[in-house]
């Protein structure tokens, strides 16, 4: 039996807490008093995977069965989620091979010949071979591999198909693959609340075109949370797509859930409450501590990011997208739901090594800001943890340092514009379009392993709603040149950081830490 | 933060010294393991008993003998015993189980063993070795959180059993109720039950203290005769046979063995739960120490 997640409130007993700080961690004393929200322990996970997929994908919600919609001659395109989903990675298999695999097997029964699978990537950046046979498995790679197995491309202008404008005249551009398919299939793992639905299909498979309507500073200010869907410009402006992208497409949607297992078992210690660590536990995160400390960079990072989560999967949906949600979003919530108490002045979070952006590579200040304010500021439904005019405090190193292979346009970002200014809504009148359509950039992105050049704007303007929400953001540990060029304030420690919070929460604020990953979504009341 | 600071950091945080104690608001949140039993078999293994004889006999006895004035009588009734036992005896002190320990003959002390609180003794790992090392105890459970096998098996393997059936250390030096698990393991057993008095140890050194007054304080130990389980008798009667026994004890060591006999055989034993009265005249009574009979001759008149 699972625990549920909970509010802790920091006491006499209560040991150091754990903090993530990039590619290390740490142990934090807090004030007395603080609020510590825990996530809820790993939900278990379905008893036989195999037959959760056959009875989601023979049974789906307001669909016909797969196999009915199935029959020689048709065109299939199957779509899957990009390596930025898990996060870490999943232990293989992959729970995408096993959903594709039922459906290949289901299209071959069925003497489908023409089938394609593609990875939704968007303005992600290419996933490499290895890193596609990895999500996809062997046995689907060799029979695809190049020609039906690709990357979706977002410039390749002759394989898109516009489909018309929502009623908001936003543009649907998709592939045009994906358009012209008697049936698209979309295998997706849904992680976070803000994953899945038509966000898949109308976002993973859509061209700049169609995502400079929702990825903007305007859309992201009013998305309140991008975790609440309900709440979220960009999941309206994504489902207005949707409803376009229906009348053309039928989509047979299949998403999957996973539950809160996001370390392997001889990283147990971060997945536990600290208190109830044994010596076992204690003696594992000292000499984990001094091992990652000591390491070569290099050698670090790669130790992180070969890490492999053991997720197990709670739940496959399968049928028409809106009400697969739903349930999919249910199960979601029953897994990283915890209710709280009211807002904080001050929020505190330290930040892991990874975010959707740089598996198997370097996480550049952009990304760590994207994640912090972007991703983890967010997760909340109704209203923010933190109360408007509050102080965020993250703990990060925030290194000076870009991926040039993944993350190429972003070096310029760091270095032109955001030296011009850190405002979401001036940046992107001034310079989204000449990043968007630079040809080195698309160059790069079509060729390489590039983000799209638009990228940078794009995690910037996911900070958006925090920035315009937050009175102060401090950095602890972090470089303060890359700290500064964000337009944030550094601190040496954490006590620090709190010293330099009374300026604006005066000097007996109420603080609260997220005590993340794994993931936790605050239902705060 | 060098590593020397982590550990410090880590052995403050994780109480590795006390008992660990979740955060009170994570308590209702917290899944409390099944308690396990401190392991005490190797304090009960031929080395260890070594060690504790030398530490008994050159160690605690001279120094329980140096700091207190103490009485021992009734020796006499381990001549005609052989086999286990269970020692039952009042208990006021911490220093109760070291003059049972120390006043026992030899052959006895190599194979006794003490029950002592888990909960107290074995909180913390520490205290658990010594208190195993040094007084051969083994845990038992005060808080009904299931039965330790421990005592049927060491009874089966020989060993006596020193036990305190008030459960805790009184709080004003009278006796408390009896709780029946000696009287229960005598009858499961049949074997006999050997009743010890303690009076003084309160006066000398009562809760709160951890070393005796100055002075060398009185103490008598009054060892009776065993109180064997009858055909037929429960529990609670065998209990309440023990409680007669301590309290005919007590109250021998304030008359005289003939009187507090007659006493006994009347039923007119005083109780040894002392009188009703406000507890600071209880108090005050127990800590007046034992009435020792003799007068010791002052160096200053």
């Amino acid at each position: 039996m699972s625990r549920p997640g909970f509010v802790l409130t920091v006491d006499e007993r209560t040991p150091p807490l754990l903090m993530h700080s990039g590619e290390s961690f740490k142990l934090q004393d807090f004030p007395l008093g603080t609020r510590v929200i825990y996530p809820a322990e790993s939900l278990p996970g379905v008893p036989d995977l195999d037959e959760a997929i056959e009875t989601a994908l023979l049974h789906p919600i307001d669909k016909d069965p797969l196999p009915t919609l199935l029959h020689a001659g048709m065109k299939l395109t199957i779509a899957f989620d990009d390596l930025s989903l898990p996060l870490p990675q999943m232990r293989k298999p992959d729970v995408r091979q096993r959903i594709i695999e039922h459906v290949l097997q289901h299209a071959a029964d069925a003497g489908v010949d023409d089938v394609e699978l593609i990875v939704a990537t968007a303005l992600h950046r290419r996933m490499t071979a290895d890193e596609i046979k990895a999500v996809v498995g062997e046995r689907v790679f060799r029979s695809f591999w190049p020609d039906q197995l690709y990357n979706f491309d977002a410039e390749d202008r002759e394989n898109l198909a516009h489909l018309g404008k929502t009623e908001k005249d936003e543009d649907v551009e998709i592939s045009k693959r994906a358009a012209e398919s008697d049936l698209l299939v979309y295998v997706n793992v849904n992680l976070v609340a803000m994953d899945g639905g038509w966000k898949s299909t109308a976002i993973g498979l859509a061209s700049y075109n169609s995502l400079r309507h929702h990825h903007n500073a305007h859309t992201m200010v009013n998305s309140k949370s991008f975790m609440d869907p309900h709440k979220s410009e960009l999941h309206s402006s994504a489902w207005r797509m949707g409803r376009v992208l229906s009348e053309h497409v039928n989509v047979f949607q299949i998403e999957s859930t996973l539950n809160n297992d996001a370390f392997p078992s001889q990283y147990g210690f971060l997945m536990k409450r600290e208190w109830e660590w044994s010596l076992k536990d204690q003696a594992m995160f000292l000499a984990m501590k001094r091992g990652v400390d000591l390491m070569p960079a290099k050698t670090r990072r790669k130790t992180f990011q070969k890490m492999e989560a053991p997720y197990a999967v709670t739940g496959v949906n399968a049928g028409a997208v809106e009400p697969v949600h739903h349930k999919t979003l249910e199960k979601v919530h029953e897994q990283q739901l915890v209710e709280v108490n009211g807002q904080t002045d001050v929020l505190v979070m330290g930040l892991p090594y990874l975010c959707p952006y740089n598996v198997n590579s370097v996480m550049n200040p952009i990304l760590a800001a994207c994640l912090g304010l972007g991703y983890l500021f967010n997760m909340y439904r109704n209203k923010p943890l933190v109360r408007e005019g509050g102080v965020l405090i993250l703990d990060h190193p925030v290194p000076w340092e870009f991926s040039t292979l993944h993350h190429p346009s972003y070096v310029d970002f760091f270095d032109e514009v955001l030296a011009e200014s850190t405002d979401p809504k001036v940046i992107g009148p001034k310079f989204e379009q000449q990043y968007a359509t630079d040809p080195w950039y698309t160059h790069l992105y079509r060729t390489s392993n590039a983000y799209h050049g638009v990228h940078p704007f794009y995690m910037w303007y996911w900070c958006a709603h925090a920035l315009d929400h937050l009175g102060q953001v401090i950095w602890v540990g972090g470089d303060r040149r890359s700290v500064a060029r964000m337009g944030m304030r550094s601190a040496s420690t954490f006590a620090d950081a709190l010293e330099l919070a009374r300026d604006t929460v005066g000097s007996s604020p109420t603080i609260t830490y997220q005590h993340a990953p794994p993931h936790i979504l605050s239902d705060v009341r | 933060m060098s590593i020397a600071s982590d550990v410090r950091k880590m052995s403050r945080g994780w109480r590795w010294t006390r008992r660990p104690l979740p955060p009170q608001s994570a308590e209702p949140h917290h899944s409390f393991n099944e308690p396990k039993e401190f392991p005490t078999d190797w304090a009960r293994s031929r080395p260890a008993r070594a060690a504790r004889e030398v530490l008994l006999r050159g160690g605690l006895n001279p120094l329980v003998r140096r700091e207190t004035s103490m009485r021992v009588d009734g020796l006499d009734i381990f001549d005609d015993l052989d086999g286990p036992v269970i020692l039952v005896a009042n208990h006021t002190s911490h220093l109760d189980t070291a003059l049972l320990l120390t006043t026992l003959p030899v052959q006895w002390q190599r194979k006794v063993t003490v029950g002592a609180a888990a909960d107290y003794f074995f909180d913390a790992w520490w205290r658990a070795i010594g208190s195993a090392l040094v007084f051969a105890t083994f845990p038992i459970e005060r808080h009904g959180q299931g039965l330790s096998d421990t005592p049927t098996k060491l009874v089966e393997q020989g060993w006596s059993i020193v036990m305190f059936p008030e459960g805790t250390r009184s709080p004003d030096g009278w006796t408390r109720r009896f709780k029946p698990g000696a009287a229960a393991l005598a009858r499961t057993h049949g074997i006999p039950v050997v009743p010890v008095a303690i009076s003084g140890s309160f006066a000398a050194m009562p809760r709160g203290r951890n070393w005796p007054k100055p002075g060398r304080p009185p103490i008598h130990v009054r060892y009776g005769r065993p109180v064997r389980p009858l055909e037929g008798e429960n529990t609670l009667a065998l209990n309440g046979r023990v409680s007669a026994a301590i309290s005919a004890l007590i109250d021998e060591a304030d008359t005289d063995w003939y009187t507090a006999a007659r006493r006994a055989a009347t039923e007119t034993t005083p109780p040894s739960a002392g009188p009703d009265v406000a507890h600071w005249r209880r108090v005050w009574q127990s800590s007046a120490g034992p009435k020792t009979g003799t007068t010791r001759s002052k160096a200053w008149r």
